[in-house]
């Protein structure tokens, strides 16, 4: 049986938007690290949470019209 | 002692100088140079600059109009922009004012549910619902639709959306996303902390996995 579903890590939890976010301090990193290393319930959720991130940004990334990069050189000033 | 002329270091663009301060013609080459230096350096940033006004308006459009005035605003405003400080910030900074000025749709009344009480909320409820007691964090991500995340992103409180676009998509430091936006770096924490669960929920639901 796995009990993970049971054991949220808490502190885990609110360290875990920003250590992806890479703005704790070094001390709180290093303790972020030492408990994803021995805990496969925040590790699960470490590599979903990445993931996510790469889906959004995915998701939302629309290239630029060609015409529009023609458009805004135009604006330059003229020499 | 040195007189400062600029109180802060991000420069603002609010107060555009338009006038040659010196017209020599060694002064005027200069200048040029300058200027078509800055503008090739702008010009390198749109494609992270339309990406980000693609998801702040409803159409491309409405994109490709605030983009163009974003970068017509700039290349006049060129000389407030301090060389050697954030030139994406400083473009952004832009971005953002001129969406706000163009009237952004009057917000609905914000957000005002409550949040899940964990962040691993829309995980745990993929999860129960793949039927797979191990899955794959990937598959797991890839049952989410694109459209879905798009819809999201458009449907999240103004306030909140500005944030998260500049952080999760445009890659900007709380410090620089509250430059930006001029908002404290700790209303910038709570608008993320609140706008990626939003986010989360709503994708959640249209996952058709909230509470079933």
């Amino acid at each position: 049986m796995n009990g993970y579903h049971f054991d949220p890590c808490e502190k885990c939890e609110q360290m875990m938007q920003p250590y992806l976010d890479r703005v704790l301090t070094d001390q709180e990193r290093a303790e972020a690290e030492a408990h994803l290393e021995g805990c496969s319930y925040c590790q699960r959720r470490y590599r979903f949470e990445e993931e996510f991130r790469k889906f959004v940004r995915l998701a939302a990334a629309e290239p630029m019209p060609p015409e529009l990069k023609e458009k805004l050189r135009a604006l330059r000033t003229p020499l | 002692m040195t007189r400062r002329f600029h109180s802060r270091k991000a420069a603002t663009v609010e107060h555009v100088s338009e006038t040659t301060p010196d017209s020599s013609p060694r002064q005027l080459a200069t200048d040029a140079r300058d200027r078509v230096r800055f503008e090739e350096e702008a010009l390198e940033l749109s494609d992270q600059v339309y990406q980000v006004a693609r998801r702040l308006t409803g159409s491309r459009e409405e994109a490709d109009d605030l983009v163009q005035d974003t970068y017509a605003r700039a290349f006049r405003a060129w000389r407030s922009f301090e060389p050697g400080t954030n030139l994406r910030a400083w473009l952004f900074r832009i971005l953002t004012n001129l969406n706000i000025d163009r009237g952004r749709k009057i917000q609905r009344t914000p957000d005002s549910q409550p949040l899940e009480e964990t962040d691993y909320f829309l995980y745990n409820k993929l999860e129960e619902t793949t039927g797979d007691g191990n899955p794959d964090e990937r598959r797991v991500v890839e049952r989410l639709s694109q459209d879905d995340a798009v819809t999201a992103l458009a449907e999240l409180p103004h306030d909140f959306r500005d944030v998260v676009l500049l952080v999760d998509l445009a890659d900007f430091t709380y410090s620089d996303a509250a430059q930006i936006l001029d908002i404290p770096i700790g209303t910038v924490m709570s608008r993320l902390h609140r706008g990626r669960r939003i986010l989360k929920r709503s994708l959640a639901e249209s996952a058709g996995v909230n509470g079933e």
